[in-house]
């Protein structure tokens, strides 16, 4: 079967192995099928030897959480994240796409998902949710309207995260207009971004996505982005000027007031699209040290942390044991608080009890205590 | 598949239940491990997560009559995990775990599978690592560092595998479990520990090891030297060990390989140059500052064009990474590679690279050097694309060509990556049929039966047991 991947590309994997140890699936499991240079190689299997598409090879395909973490350590520069998107895309051209359209199709219509997540809160608060779905603790009942203050930057508010954790919008507001930048929310004009699509192999819609954000926005203006995962997906595919929330943040430090830095062991959670897809994870550093009293390195080399944006729901069991790693990690770190600069990874984090705050919150938590005491 | 398989699988399940895979992509896979060569379709593979585990699969191999082939991360570089005869493959990867570390004692007790980076970042908050440094230490584990007795840049310094293993407990080919060398000073006995370390799996399988523990130096300078060619890089090398200075590396790449590195690490190879060297020195900060300006001066009458010193630990990381990451970074240039691993006097490491750069030109390959040049330990990769029809004949060939000459220069067949499948071919050139009948002897004395990754190592003709043991032997293993 053709998956669509451009067969010199797929001669450039040389199954050296440098791959496996980012992996965090194969971390797991030890099986090669499990592995990056597996999957590739399961891949030329069916591209280019026309090898049966049989359970295990779509199982070895649908478990991959799509971090990335090998394309940092692959020497030969492998691009696995387009050999995976294809092969996804293949997948559910192959399977039929309907399920999986209509499960992300919420995401395209705010109103409706907020109303759909106010109706959650509520089902929250009669104890009707079990809490191992990950939601957040305590969903928004209600949301204050997003307010705008100038036009020097967007920021960008997207689909869920702003049903879910509105909060975190206007903390990085705040930090923003701290910053002496006048901020225009997106709202419902830029809506989602269409990073779960393109995750779920849906290219096209998330093309589309894609395509009425930058019709919606003015280019000129640089767009701030808070969520790990959809700042990746923007980045590749949008045409504006795109910038993570810290990263941004950390090139204006000197903008920032001088205050005293909360008393607070944070340890940095690098969201996977953030490290190895933007490769813009020092920035929180950066942030964060001029604001908390101490910034703690997990041991783990950023190994993902199984959430993978709707990875944790299709692959429960593959996304806990990835978990698990992750939560050795911050255990043996013992911080304060687990900052993380994604909704997903923070809301899988949370469900398994791990305190977590977005950087951006941490920051404003900072500038808003100095002000509090000056 | 067939009956027996059947049967087989339903014994191994009851051991390891979901653990043990046996369809056709996982067979499929496992054919391969980091090099050239195709075993074959694997038989079914266990994901074992203890000694008992591991002995209770190799007994019920041998009672289907089939033999087993241990597998860590298959990083292997000349085809020693390779499933020769459909053989029920034993994986360690999921054995990974550190159970005990003594700082007073200076060793630790890890399971097979850790990976060999893991456990000196596990050891670095303690003040000490673990010295052998394969380049692919980021992914390769203990065990397969024990099988293949690997090396690596720091071994020039510290030794290869052999000097930092105390004790490794053992599965043999019938199921027993023995335990060889221990953690006094002087074990009692022959050093059966160090007959076993570099078995390539043939011995039986490694189910735990005690490993030395190195304190960290208190400090570390790495220098990158230019020259203009690999000859003078290789001179210099002599010279520095002929002024007895002992550094911790000392690394050679030719000027097409540090390109590539440097498109991939981006920390400032020279990328014209036609070869560089990465030499580091460790000790105490006085000696090392001394030594590193005698290497630097030794480099310039040797025609170094430049000098430079890491400033950074973060700097030397990005440099060890260009280096230890070379062969992977190869498919820049051509989709497959084929790597020799000889060894030839430290003196001769100039002419022998000039003959094989000969070598490759004359079947019309290209080739890339990158080396342990401190201890001679030559790495040409002949580079080309597997597609081309006819192709494999010429790599071959040349590949043969390669080893004559390093032989002739008096050199041995492999300094670290072990003989697999790969040099095979060529023991006879190496040993007598005496020495070969020792060594098969030597291999009986632990697995009679020959079920223990068999058809590696010692030629076919040597080991008629072997031949008995292997099922579906592919014709040929090449690509």
């Amino acid at each position: 079967m053709d998956l669509g991947i451009d067969p010199d590309q797929l001669g450039t994997c040389v199954q050296c192995g440098l791959c496996l140890s980012s992996c965090p699936t194969y971390r797991v499991t030890g099986d090669e099928a499990f592995s990056p240079r597996g999957r590739i190689a399961l891949m030329r299997q069916v591209q280019l030897h026309d090898a049966p598409l049989t359970a295990e090879v779509t199982e070895a395909f649908d478990t991959c959480i799509q971090c990335l973490g090998c394309e940092p350590a692959c020497p030969s520069v492998v691009p696995y994240g387009h050999f995976i998107e294809s092969t996804r895309n293949a997948l559910t051209e192959h399977r039929g796409s309907r399920r999986r359209a209509i499960a992300l199709w919420p995401l395209t219509k705010p109103r409706l998902l907020r109303l759909g997540s106010s109706l959650l809160a509520v089902a929250q608060r009669l104890r009707l949710v079990p809490a191992r779905l990950g939601l957040p603790d305590r969903l928004p009942l209600r949301r204050r309207p997003h307010q705008t203050s100038g036009t020097d930057v967007y920021l960008f508010t997207g689909c869920v995260m702003d049903a879910w954790q509105r909060e975190v919008h206007f903390a990085t507001q705040r930090v923003l207009e701290a910053a002496g930048f006048g901020v225009t929310p997106t709202g419902d004009a830029a809506g989602c971004c269409g990073a779960l699509h393109t995750h779920a192999g849906l290219a096209a819609h998330g093309e589309r996505l894609t395509e009425n954000i930058d019709a919606a926005l003015d280019p000129t203006i640089p767009v701030i982005v808070n969520s790990a995962g959809c700042g990746a997906h923007l980045k590749q595919h949008s045409s504006h000027q795109i910038f993570d929330a810290q990263e941004f943040l950390a090139e204006h430090l000197d903008r920032l007031p001088d205050v005293t830095p909360l008393e607070v062991n944070v340890a940095v959670q690098d969201p996977c699209h953030l490290r190895h897809v933007q490769r813009a994870h020092l920035p929180t550093r950066t942030l964060l040290r001029k604001f908390v009293s101490l910034v703690t390195e997990l041991d783990d080399e950023g190994l993902c942390c199984g959430a993978g944006g709707a990875y944790s729901v299709l692959q429960p069991d593959m996304s806990q044991q990835v978990r698990e790693r992750k939560l050795a990690s911050i255990n043996r770190a013992q911080p304060d608080v687990v900052a993380s600069a994604n909704p997903g990874c923070s809301m899988h984090l949370s469900a398994a009890g791990v305190m977590t705050e977005h950087p951006m919150v941490l920051v404003d938590r900072a500038l808003a205590a100095n002000s509090s005491t000056t | 598949m067939t009956t027996a398989d059947d049967a087989l699988l339903a014994d191994l399940k009851r051991v390891l239940g979901d653990r043990v895979r046996a369809d056709s992509a996982e067979r499929a896979l496992l054919r391969r491990d980091a090099s050239v060569f195709d075993g074959g379709s694997a038989g079914p593979t266990c994901l074992c997560e203890s000694t008992e585990e591991v002995q209770r699969v190799v007994r019920i191999a041998l009672a289907h009559g089939r033999s087993v082939v241990p597998r860590g991360a298959g990083t292997g570089l000349a085809g020693g995990a390779i499933p020769l005869g459909a053989p029920v493959i034993i994986s360690l990867s999921r054995m990974n775990r550190i159970l005990e570390v003594d700082t007073d004692s200076r060793n630790a007790w890890v399971e097979p599978g850790v990976v060999n980076l893991d456990l000196t970042k596990h050891l670095t908050p303690l003040g000490y690592h673990f010295a052998p440094d394969p380049s692919s230490q980021q992914v390769c584990t203990i065990g397969g560092n024990v099988g293949n007795n690997s090396g690596g840049p720091h071994c020039l310094a510290y030794g290869v595998t052999n000097a930092h293993i105390l004790a490794i407990e053992v599965v043999l080919a019938d199921g027993e479990i023995v335990t060889l060398g221990g953690l006094d000073a002087e074990p009692s006995g022959y050093d059966l520990r160090g007959v076993f370390i570099g078995g390539e799996g043939m011995l039986g399988i490694t189910t735990k090891v005690a490993v030395r523990i190195t304190p960290n130096p208190p400090a570390v300078r790495t220098l990158l030297l230019s020259f203009d060619t690999p000859r003078d890089a290789a001179a210099t090398v002599s010279a520095v060990i002929a002024a007895g200075i002992v550094p911790a590396a000392m690394e050679v790449m030719d000027q097409r390989i540090t390109i590539a590195v440097e498109n991939y690490v981006n920390v400032g190879y020279p990328r014209d140059a036609g070869a560089v060297l990465l030499a580091e020195v460790d000790g105490l900060p006085d000696g090392v500052d001394i030594d590193a300006q005698r290497i630097s001066d030794i480099g310039r009458e040797h025609g170094a064009t430049d000098v430079r010193q890491a400033a950074s630990d973060e700097e030397r990381m990005l440099l060890w990474k260009g280096r230890k990451t070379a062969f992977g970074a190869v498919a820049q240039i051509a989709p497959n590679y084929y790597l020799h691993d000889t060894v030839v006097p430290r003196s001769k490491l100039a002419d022998t690279l000039e003959e094989v750069y000969r070598i490759a030109e004359e079947h019309d390959l290209a080739v890339v050097n990158v080396f342990h040049a401190g201890d001679g330990n030559l790495h040409p990769l002949l580079l080309f694309d597997g597609q081309e029809p006819g192709i494999y004949d010429r790599v071959h060939a040349a590949g043969a060509k390669i080893v004559e000459a390093s032989l002739a220069a008096g050199g041995v067949l492999s300094g670290e990556h072990g003989i697999g499948v790969e040099k095979q071919p060529y023991m006879h050139q190496m040993f007598s049929e005496d020495d070969l009948d020792h060594q098969e002897r030597l291999r009986h004395a632990f697995d009679p039966a020959c079920r223990s990754n068999p058809g590696k190592v010692i030629p076919v003709g040597h080991s008629c047991a072997d031949i008995q043991s292997l099922r579906n032997v592919p014709e040929e293993v090449w690509g």
